[in-house]
C-alpha cells in the first residue's frame, strides 16, 4: 500500500505539471455543459408569430375572437393583409395566419355548422396546430350559441352577454416543460462520457510514455510489484473522473441550473460504475497498444465512433435502425439508457438489466487488460 | 563470497535460446566486465538478474539467496544503471532521486540525506533543483547513476554507462566506478569500449550465443591466446596504405589501420619473428615509421579471436 501511494503521488504529480492535461481534464466538462446549452437552450418558451386578417371590421364577435387570440400565451400577433399574409408565412416571417372572412360574425350568430376561419400555413406547421388547438372549441362555443339562440328563439346578443358574463370557466394553468432541461442534461452528459473516456485513456497512456521513457522499468526493477505500479494508476484515473463528474455535476446544477431530472444520488452511481468501464477500457488501449501514437489512434478512432454511435454527441433516436443496433453493444449506450430510464422514474428492478451490462462490461475490459498486461513482457528497451 | 551466482541459467523464445545454461559467479568487491557482442544474451542475463523477465530454467543466487523466491530481497539489493537513460524530464535531479529511492521503502529525513548524498557522489548537487531537460548529456548519464544507487545495493549492474557522453563526464563516471567498489559495491560493468573494461574490471567474462566462452582475470584471459603476438606501428601517416601486401606476408593473420591515430596494428604468430619484412613493407609503400611496439594479444583481441567479431563494431 506505501508503494501504491508513493506512485499515485507520482502520477498525480506529472499530471499537475502538465497543463494541458489538466486543461483537459477540469475545463472541458465544463465546454460540455456550455456546448449543451448553446445548442438546447433555444427550445425553450418560444412565441408563436401569427398574422390575423381581420375582413369583419368592427364587429364585436370578430373583435373578441382578435382579442382571445391576443391572450393566448406565447402568442404574438400582428394586422395584416389577406394578400401579404400568405408570402410571411412563406418567408418564415409569420407561423400561421388567420383569415376571419367578411360575414364572419354573422356567419357565426347563424349558426353554421363548417368552421369559418381559415388559417394559413406550411404543411404540418407545429404553430398552426398549436393556434387551432385554442381556436376549435373556442369557436365551437360561439357557433354553439348561435345555434342555440336560433332554437330557442333568443337573441344571439343576450345569449352572447351571458356567456362572456358567466363566473364559471376553464382555468388554464402551465406547466412548466422539462423536456429542453432534460435534454440539455443528457447531452452534458453524452459529453462528459466523451470526456471521461479520452482523460481515462490519456492517464492510461502515462503507462506507456513510462514505458517508451524506461521509468516504468526502473520502477519495475525496484520491489514495486507491477501490480501496485497499474493500482496507483488506476486510482489517479478514477479520483481525475470523479473531479470531472463533480464540476460537471456543480457547474450544470448551479452553474447553469440546468436539473438533470434524476436523483443526484442515482446519477453519481450510475457515472461511477461507468467510470469503472472507462478505466477498464483505456487499460485495454494501453495493453494493446504499442507506443503512444499506437495509443492515440486507438483512442481516437474507438473513442469517436462508438462515442457517436452510441448518441453520446447526436440524440440516437433519429439515427436509422442498424445503427441503434450496433448501439446496443456500446456501454455508453447502456448508461445513456438508464439515466433515461431514471429520469422516467423506472423503478429499481427495471434498471436490473443495465447495470448488470454496464458491470460485465467494466469486468470483460478488465479482465482483457489483465490478461494482455500479463504477457507483456517485453523488458529490451531498458537493458 | 559470491555476492551473484548464476546455475544453469537459460532463457527461450520458442526454440531460440538467448541464454543457454549460463553459470558464472561474481564475488564480492569485484568490477565484474560482462563482455559480449549484440544478441550475445547479455541484456536478457541482466534482464533476469533484474527479475524483469521471468527464467525459462536455472538458478539466480544473489547472497546466498534464490532470487524467485526472495524477489524483494534481491531487487532491494540489486541497483541498475541502464545504457538507455531512465529518468522523468519533468521531475527535477532531487526529485528523481528521492522517487526512485522512496521505491525501495526509504522515507523522510533517511531519504532526502541518501538522494542528497546520490547527487553529491555523482557530482549535480548543484544542480539539484534543475530539471534533466536542461541537462548535458553526460550530466543525465550520472543522474542516472544517482538514481540507481540511493538505496546504496550490494550488487550494482552498469550496462554501457559512458556511451555517447563527453570525455570529462566519461572520467568522472569511471572514477565513481571505482569509488563505489572502494565503497563495498560489487559491480557488474559492461561496455563496447574494451580499454574501460581493461581498466576497471578485476574479472571478465565473454558471453557468446548464450554462453559463457571464457572466465577470468585480465591475464588469465589473455593467456588464451598464446599463439599470438601484437605489433604495433605509429607512422607519419596511414592514409593509402594498401594492407594486402602486408597480409600477404607468411606469418601475418589480421591488419588493422587505424586513421585517427595514424597506426597499424598487425597480429602476427607468436613463434615467427617478421618484424623486419612488415617494417620493409612499410617503407616500401612510402610510409613514414615513428615507432614500432611489440605486445602480448589485447583484450580486443581476445575477444576477437573467441567471438569473431570485434566488440565495438558488434
Amino acid at each position: 500500500m506505501r508503494d501504491t501511494i508513493w506512485l499515485i503521488q507520482r502520477t498525480t504529480l506529472a499530471m499537475l505539471r502538465s497543463y494541458k492535461s489538466l486543461l483537459l481534464y477540469l475545463l472541458t466538462p465544463v465546454i460540455g455543459i456550455g456546448l449543451a446549452f448553446l445548442i438546447y437552450s433555444g427550445q425553450g418558451d418560444v412565441s408563436v408569430r401569427i398574422g390575423i386578417v381581420n375582413q369583419d371590421g368592427e364587429q364585436a364577435v370578430a373583435s373578441d375572437v382578435v382579442h382571445f387570440l391576443d391572450s393566448i400565451r406565447n402568442v404574438e400577433w400582428s394586422d395584416v393583409q389577406e394578400e401579404e399574409a400568405r408570402e410571411l408565412v412563406l418567408a418564415g416571417e409569420l407561423d400561421a395566419a388567420a383569415i376571419l372572412p367578411s360575414g364572419f360574425s354573422a356567419w357565426v350568430k347563424g349558426g353554421k355548422e363548417e368552421f369559418p376561419i381559415e388559417l394559413v400555413a406550411l404543411e404540418g406547421s407545429m404553430a398552426a396546430s398549436y393556434i387551432r388547438s385554442y381556436l376549435d372549441p373556442y369557436i365551437g362555443n360561439l357557433m354553439a350559441i348561435g345555434r342555440t339562440a336560433q332554437s330557442g328563439g333568443e337573441s344571439f346578443d343576450a345569449v352572447y352577454a351571458k356567456y362572456k358574463a358567466a363566473e364559471f370557466g376553464l382555468l388554464t394553468e402551465d406547466v412548466a416543460d422539462t423536456s429542453a432541461q432534460r435534454d440539455m442534461a443528457n447531452r452534458a452528459i453524452g459529453y462528459l462520457i466523451i470526456f471521461m473516456m479520452f482523460s481515462a485513456v490519456n492517464l492510461s497512456a502515462f503507462m506507456i510514455k513510462e514505458k517508451e521513457n524506461r521509468t516504468y522499468f526502473r520502477v519495475l526493477a525496484s520491489p514495486v510489484s507491477a501490480k501496485a505500479y497499474v493500482a496507483s494508476n488506476v486510482t489517479v484515473n478514477m479520483l481525475v473522473l470523479l473531479v470531472q463528474m463533480a464540476i460537471m455535476l456543480v457547474v450544470m446544477i448551479a452553474g447553469f441550473g440546468i436539473k438533470p431530472g434524476l436523483p443526484l444520488w442515482q446519477l453519481v452511481a450510475v457515472l461511477l460504475i461507468f467510470a469503472w468501464v472507462a478505466v477498464a477500457l483505456s487499460l485495454v488501449i494501453v495493453a494493446f497498444a504499442s507506443n503512444s501514437m499506437a495509443a492515440s489512434a486507438m483512442q481516437n478512432s474507438l473513442i469517436i465512433t462508438s462515442c457517436l454511435l452510441a448518441g453520446c454527441m447526436f440524440p440516437i433516436d433519429g439515427m436509422p435502425q442498424a445503427m441503434r443496433t450496433i448501439a446496443d453493444f456500446l456501454p455508453q449506450r447502456w448508461l445513456l439508457d438508464t439515466v433515461s430510464k431514471l429520469q422516467q422514474g423506472a423503478a429499481a428492478a427495471d434498471l436490473t438489466m443495465n447495470v448488470l451490462t454496464l458491470l460485465a462490461f467494466a469486468a470483460m475490459f478488465s479482465m482483457l487488460a489483465i490478461y494482455k498486461f500479463g504477457r507483456n513482457r517485453d523488458a529490451r528497451t531498458y537493458v | 563470497m559470491n555476492v551473484l551466482q548464476l546455475k544453469k541459467l537459460t532463457k527461450k523464445y520458442g526454440e531460440f535460446a538467448a541464454v543457454d545454461q549460463l553459470t558464472l559467479a561474481v564475488q564480492e568487491g569485484e568490477i565484474f566486465g560482462l563482455l559480449g557482442a549484440n544478441g550475445a544474451g547479455k541484456s536478457t542475463t541482466i534482464n533476469m538478474i533484474a527479475s524483469l523477465i521471468p527464467i525459462t530454467k536455472g538458478e539466480i543466487e544473489l547472497l546466498g539467496k534464490n532470487i524467485a523466491k526472495n524477489g524483494k530481497f534481491a531487487k532491494s539489493n540489486i541497483g541498475i544503471v541502464p545504457q538507455e537513460l531512465a529518468i522523468y524530464e519533468d521531475m527535477t535531479a532531487y526529485e528523481n532521486v528521492r522517487f526512485f529511492a522512496g521505491l525501495y521503502g526509504l522515507r523522510g529525513p533517511e531519504l532526502k540525506r541518501r538522494a542528497e548524498e546520490a547527487l553529491a557522489f555523482t557530482g549535480l548537487s548543484d544542480k539539484h533543483r534543475s530539471y534533466p531537460r536542461d541537462f548535458s548529456g553526460g550530466m543525465k548519464r550520472r543522474l542516472n547513476i544517482a538514481c540507481a544507487i540511493a538505496h546504496r545495493p550490494k550488487l550494482i549492474i552498469m550496462d554501457e554507462p559512458t556511451v555517447g557522453i563527453d570525455p570529462h563526464s566519461r572520467n568522472y563516471i569511471l572514477n565513481s566506478v571505482r569509488k563505489l567498489n572502494e565503497m563495498g559495491s560489487t559491480i557488474i560493468y559492461t561496455s563496447h569500449y574494451m580499454e574501460e573494461v581493461e581498466e576497471l574490471c578485476t574479472r571478465i567474462a565473454i558471453l557468446d550465443h548464450g554462453k559463457v566462452i571464457a572466465e577470468g582475470t585480465k591475464a588469465q584471459l589473455k593467456s588464451i591466446i598464446t599463439d599470438q603476438k601484437e605489433i604495433r606501428i605509429d607512422v607519419r601517416s596511414a592514409t593509402g596504405l594498401d594492407t594486402r601486401k602486408l597480409s600477404e606476408i607468411a606469418g601475418v593473420r589480421t591488419v588493422t589501420v587505424n586513421d585517427e591515430q595514424n597506426s597499424v596494428s598487425i597480429s602476427t604468430d607468436a613463434e615467427v619473428n617478421i618484424l623486419n619484412r612488415i617494417i620493409q613493407g612499410l617503407m616500401a609503400a612510402d610510409i613514414e615509421i615513428r615507432s614500432v611496439e611489440e605486445s602480448q594479444p589485447s583484450l580486443e583481441t581476445v575477444f576477437l579471436t573467441l567471438t569473431g567479431r570485434s566488440l565495438r563494431d558488434s
